[in-house]
């Protein structure tokens, strides 16, 4: 089995890792009230449709695509009453605008969806706008729009979707589950995508601690033309676009480009799992598999609707286990910071784990020793060791003269790193940093 | 409700430099029971000195320099314990006050203290005592293998008597197998190769280290005294070869940062210490061999780097599309 450079194998300690939840089926939760994040995701924000006072049913527009290529519309996930559209601070530094709404239990949804369709039914090019008014953006974190991935640009050409079903994240079982679970949905998704691009080659990859899922999609790709499941070394980050690209095709996205530069395009299992929906059935994008774990009672993953408060969830997972000191949205290894449990799960949260006061203390850091781990675990080949001095004293251009910019912030380094350095946290800064110098630049 | 906000990773393999130095400590235990056993109570004594000075020495020079106390890393009281293994087992006292002292503060500490100094500190104060301190620093006495109210009697390495005379060393077979148990004379640590193996396997099997630096140069110096016209078994064996290899070549400060790097540095390594064994007017190479490839370890690592992920492809790509 080729793979790519470097990378490592994360804790099985903690929690016991993705054991908690690995095998448990996916439950629905729906609760009392939503709150819809409409700035949440890649490009402008969508534009509030709905207010104050408004009944709307599941599967209904609550916001318009903001403008440009890049917007989507967002849809009520419950049925009820919106009790206000208001801006509240998010994950993120600055707020975002919100659509709140208290469900009424009758889960009614907009008229034309229980219909499944014939795949020959569907042609071409109406899949990808379905793909756009579904408001189908990527699942396995980036959240990036996904009618936009598909929109090969004028010039470049496609041969082969890889749907990316490695879930190399510790704790997450989400995708383990959806694989396990609704394997054809999965792949019509794939199909789908590859009638859209007419591509011939469609690849659907998982890594070799996921026996089950691998079964369940091989039995559900059977026979089908030009679809083969791949199976992958368990190798964190395997995930990653770029390391996934490498280990499937044997090309290398060239630095600063997008995957379609090597005729690629990859997605995860859930959107595509969504897209079979949105096209087959009608169904906008208002759900998904949530891995609950970590310090909770009992660990789950639960299907929730978009925007569902996280202390909701946790609460049907019974509560926290003991006081929490940190939740993440996302795996152990780059999950986003909750700043408190009031705030909505999205599309894109793939797991919330709740960490114990104990856990959420990092160690002081320590002088490098030199000991080369974070080279031999950088999936980028970079140099961690020396970056970090740039990052720390602030030289863009060091920086970029030791790639910061094809740092994939996957955390491996600072994973291994002895003397606890925060090595991924003062790379993530630098880029950040230099995008806004991007963006600076191009304003004046 | 207060939670803590971090960027991530939130979850750390939980190896710290502490336990690092600890896994190398319990490494070389089999090494000072051999040396202990082999050479007596002064041996076990003379590391103790060499341990306590190496951590008073850190422990004194940051107070004075006020900077923040590190001794709780552990890895002054390692390089105290392999600057000891390193002595002759009836060494004076002093002399591994001096030895330790001089690697704490003049090659860790003055150079930015861990992981900032550019020569392996231990292997620094070996170089000066040797330097400053011939005649103590070579002579050695036969082993007393546990009975511990002998006279002791003293002796030559072998690499001294081979290396006086000039001809190729060869060892025969029982005292081939006398080298590998370390019923010979020499310093405290080096004498047992069975338990540097030892300690070599602990240290693979817990990933302190990996197999780069260490086989490299074994394999070098072998191939190399073969060039020379000696026998490789016996230049294995013998000396501080397998001592240097596992626990001083391996310093992760002074040694390159990549696997490549790795291993052209161990066969740097390798190759040195049998030119300096064959031509060099003192007997062990072992030393200068490390120092002079850990000099050389910030160049290796300027123009050994891994190649970045999409980077330098391009130019390759570009030519093999058009």
């Amino acid at each position: 089995m080729s793979s790519f450079r470097g990378g490592i194998h994360p804790m099985k300690r903690q929690h016991g890792g993705k054991r908690p939840t690995r095998d448990l089926p996916i439950r629905e939760f729906i609760s009392d009230s939503v709150c819809i994040p409409l700035g949440a995701r890649q490009g402008p924000p969508s534009v509030p449709c709905v207010k104050k006072g408004d009944a709307v049913k599941v599967g209904q527009p609550i916001a318009l695509p903001g403008p440009g290529p890049l917007g989507l519309p967002v849809h009520a996930s419950i049925s009820g009453k919106v009790t206000d559209v208001v801006r509240m601070a998010y994950t993120g530094d600055t707020p975002v605008m919100c659509v709140l709404i208290e469900n009424d239990f009758h889960n009614t949804w907009i008229d034309g969806i229980y219909g499944q369709r014939e795949f020959s039914a569907i042609t071409p090019e109406s899949i990808i706008p379905a793909i756009r008014d579904a408001g189908i953006c990527g699942m396995g974190g980036a959240s990036f729009p996904t009618h936009v991935k598909l929109s090969i640009p004028e010039g470049a050409r496609c041969d082969i979707i890889i749907i990316n079903g490695t879930e190399c994240e510790t704790f997450l079982t989400a995708d383990d589950r959806l694989m396990r679970e609704t394997p054809m949905r999965i792949v019509n998704g794939l199909r789908l995508v590859m009638r859209a691009l007419s591509v011939s080659r469609g690849v659907i990859a998982i890594e070799d601690n996921k026996p089950e899922a691998l079964k369940s999609i091989l039995a559900a790709s059977a026979n089908l033309p030009g679809i083969e499941v791949k199976k992958l070394r368990t190798s964190y980050p395997q995930g990653g676009e770029k390391q996934l690209i490498l280990t499937v095709t044997g090309r290398e996205v060239p630095s600063g480009k997008l995957p379609v530069a090597v005729n690629a395009v990859v997605l995860n299992v859930a959107t595509s799992a969504a897209i079979a929906d949105a096209v087959l059935q009608g169904k906008p994008l208002i759900e998904r598999v949530t891995t609950i774990a970590g310090c909770v009672k009992t660990p789950a993953n639960l299907l929730l609707r978009n925007g569902t408060i996280i202390g909701d969830a946790i609460g049907e997972c019974g509560g926290y286990a003991k006081t929490p000191g940190k939740i993440a949205l996302g795996g152990g290894m780059t999950g986003i910071c909750a700043p408190n449990d009031q705030v909505p799960m999205t599309i894109s949260t793939s797991g919330i784990v709740v960490y114990d006061e104990e856990e959420a203390q990092s160690l002081d850091e320590q002088p490098c020793i030199r000991c080369g781990k974070c080279v031999g675990a950088c999936p980028s080949g970079l140099r961690p060791y020396i970056l970090k001095h740039y990052c720390d004293e602030g030289d863009l251009i060091g920086a970029q003269s030791e790639h910061v910019l094809d740092c994939i912030v996957c955390g491996s380094c600072s994973y291994e790193c002895p003397a606890q350095r925060w090595l991924t946290a003062s790379f993530k800064n630098m880029k950040d940093k230099l995008a806004l110098a991007a963006k600076g630049g191009n304003g004046k | 409700m207060s939670l803590r906000i971090s960027t991530a990773p939130h979850i750390r393999k939980g190896v710290t430099t502490q336990k690092v130095m600890l896994h190398v400590l319990i490494a070389l235990v089999p090494c000072v029971i051999a040396g202990i056993y082999r050479f007596g109570f002064g041996a076990a004594l003379l590391l103790a000195i060499s341990m306590c000075t190496a951590m008073l020495a850190e422990l004194i020079f940051q107070k004075l320099a006020k900077k923040p106390v590190t001794t709780n890393d552990l890895s002054a009281l390692l390089t105290g314990l392999i600057v000891g293994l390193n002595l002759p087992p009836q060494a004076p006292w002093w002399l591994a006050v001096v030895g330790s002292a001089f690697a704490i503060i003049l090659v860790k500490q003055l150079f930015g203290g861990i992981g900032d100094n550019f020569m392996n500190p231990a292997m620094a104060a070996r170089a000066v005592l040797l330097a400053s301190w011939p005649v103590h620093m070579t002579k050695f006495i036969a082993p007393i293998n546990g009975n511990f109210g002998a006279d002791v009697i003293s002796g030559a390495t072998q690499l001294t008597a081979i290396n006086s005379v000039n001809s190729p060393l060869t060892l025969s077979g029982a005292d081939l197998f006398n080298h590998f148990t370390g019923n010979i004379p020499g310093a405290i640590g080096e004498v047992s190769k069975a338990m540097i193996v030892l300690g070599l396997v602990y240290l693979l099997l817990t990933r302190v280290i990996t197999w780069h630096i260490p086989v490299t140069m074994v394999a070098s110096a072998a191939l190399m005294s073969l060039i020379l016209g000696g026998d490789p078994l016996s230049n294995i064996v013998s000396g501080g070869l397998l001592f240097g290899a596992v626990y001083m070549a391996t310093d992760y400060t002074t040694s390159p940062m990549t696997k490549k790097g790795q291993v052209i540095f161990g066969a740097g390594c390798g190759i040195f210490v049998c030119i300096i064994r064959k031509y060099g007017a003192y007997p062990e190479g072992v030393t200068y061999a490390i120092l002079f490839m850990n000099c050389l370890t910030p160049l290796l690592d300027k123009f050994i780097r891994p190649r970045v992920y999409g980077a330098e492809k391009k130019q390759k790509e570009a030519k093999a599309d058009a």
